[in-house]
């Protein structure tokens, strides 16, 4: 089954559905919409937004106008709307916003998709992160409790090592799920911080 | 070059940013070009530091055979062992969750970027200013994890002297090696010098740190886009006379040189 496929049936006619910030629907005609989850009075008075550089340059500032590089950071800008007919064409917008999130619960989903744990993810890393798989459980935590829950909308779905097991996320009729599969760059680069950081104060002058 | 790949998918990679929102523009920008001639399937971006990732973007793509073209300026450290490692490919050709998937060379290396840098430091210059009395520095990044990240450069820089331009001088520099760019004025003799940057975006490195090191910035700006003026060339400084070009990858016709890397996959690495 395609993506486009998989959306059709996750989102059929005259139903919505939650996706991150948004809020997905799909009218009895077929046409699909996505808005902001906190604009749901007001569709009328909403931007249109038609092309995928409209909506990555939405996705690329906060209100405030500060740069998002995290895209589900849970920053994204009110005041829009998005719709179409075509199923591949409404993926390519939520890419837009989110990259990659359709794909990568639809994947997991499948059983296509296998998390990969922090510390293999950390493991692998050179150059200026090749210190960063030193990290102990403390700091694995603090990462997560720090950095990943209060910045970003996706839902961990890796363990911090390949013997911690991990609950596997299920389907919801409400929403797609936001998931997490690895540790990204913010991860990485925390992870590599904290150990410099434990360094250097290891290493101090008295 | 026209070529046509209905079946297949183009995967552009790029560096991106956590803190410059320019460094992924153009490859988006090659990637909706490339998208609008309907010469591949689906055209796909991933980046080192934004999203999608390079982790993520398997299971965006449904195509059975995927062309990958970096948007990286040298043959090195990224595209060596970077790009491959979190890819999970190896050699030119690999499989991958069921997927062909070609590894092109980094648009960096192909032929025409001699004569776009020549253009790039033509396109700047006032009009009346002597070429003979002007040296023209490439200016890379530099890093000691990869001495092949410094050939691509080195290789351009033996490429334009080859050629009948009559530039006093052509050298190569560095933001994190030496010759260091920041030597400009002693690395140079000549009254009119030209700095191209060979980098990818007009980001982090070639807008925001290579103005500092060159002192026509006395400090790091915001990014380009926050800006309302992008450059005023030329600088005077002193008894030299300065001109800094935009980065050589936001050039539109880098997008042809990505198709380009393509058929040159299938004529030279295609088994």
């Amino acid at each position: 089954m395609t993506l486009a496929e998989t959306l059709e049936n996750l989102l059929p006619l005259d139903s919505t559905l939650r996706f991150g910030e948004l809020r997905l629907s799909r009218s009895a005609k077929g046409l699909y919409r996505a808005v902001h989850s906190r604009n749901e009075a007001s569709e009328e008075a909403l931007e249109k937004l038609e092309s995928l550089k409209e909506l990555r340059e939405l996705a690329k500032f906060d209100a405030n106008n500060e740069y998002r590089p995290l895209k589900t950071a849970p920053t994204l800008k009110c005041g829009w709307i998005t719709e179409c007919e075509d199923s591949a064409d409404f993926i390519g917008r939520l890419d837009a916003v989110y990259p990659g999130l359709f794909a990568t619960w639809v994947a997991y989903d499948r059983g296509e998709l296998t998390p990969v744990s922090l510390r293999n993810t950390l493991d692998r890393q050179t150059g200026m992160y090749r210190f960063a798989g030193t990290i102990n459980d403390q700091m694995a935590n603090r990462i997560m409790r720090e950095v990943c829950s209060p910045g970003c909308l996706r839902k961990i779905a890796w363990p911090i090592d390949d013997q911690c097991a991990v609950s596997r996320i299920k389907p919801n009729e409400r929403y797609i799920p936001a998931l997490c599969t690895e540790a990204c760059t913010f991860a990485v680069s925390t992870a590599r911080e904290l150990v410099k950081e434990a360094y250097d104060k290891a290493n101090a002058p008295e | 070059m026209a070529i046509s790949k209905p079946d297949s998918a183009l995967l552009i990679l790029g560096h991106g940013s956590t803190e410059n929102p320019d460094s992924s523009h153009p490859s988006w920008e090659h990637a909706d070009k490339i998208a609008a001639t309907g010469q591949f399937s689906s055209v796909h971006c991933a980046f080192w530091k934004e999203e999608p990732s390079f982790r993520q973007i398997w299971p965006m793509i449904e195509e059975k055979e995927v062309y990958i073209v970096p948007n990286f300026i040298s043959e090195g450290y990224f595209t060596r062992q970077v790009l491959p490692r979190e890819l999970e490919i190896k050699g030119h050709t690999s499989e991958r969750l069921g997927k062909k998937v070609h590894y092109c060379d980094p648009v960096g290396i192909h032929s025409t970027m001699t004569d776009l840098l020549i253009k790039r430091a033509k396109e700047i210059l006032d009009p009346g200013v002597n070429l003979n009395e002007t040296t023209l520095i490439i200016v890379g990044h530099g890093t000691n994890l990869n001495k092949k990240s410094v050939d691509a450069i080195k290789d351009q820089v033996a490429a334009i002297k080859a050629t009948d331009e009559p530039f006093g001088d052509v050298i190569d520099a560095y933001m994190e090696e030496a010759p260091f760019i920041a030597d400009w004025k002693t690395l140079t003799d000549s009254p009119t010098v030209i700095v191209v940057p060979f980098f990818i975006a007009d980001a982090l490195h070639s807008y925001q740190d290579i103005p500092v090191l060159l002192g026509i910035e006395t400090e790091i700006t915001e990014a380009a886009s926050q800006r309302d003026v992008f450059r005023q060339n030329p600088y005077h400084m002193g008894d030299r006379t300065l001109y800094y070009s935009s980065a050589i990858g936001t050039d539109p016709s880098l997008a042809e040189v990505i198709v380009d890397q393509v058929s040159y996959f299938d004529e030279h690495y295609r088994s």
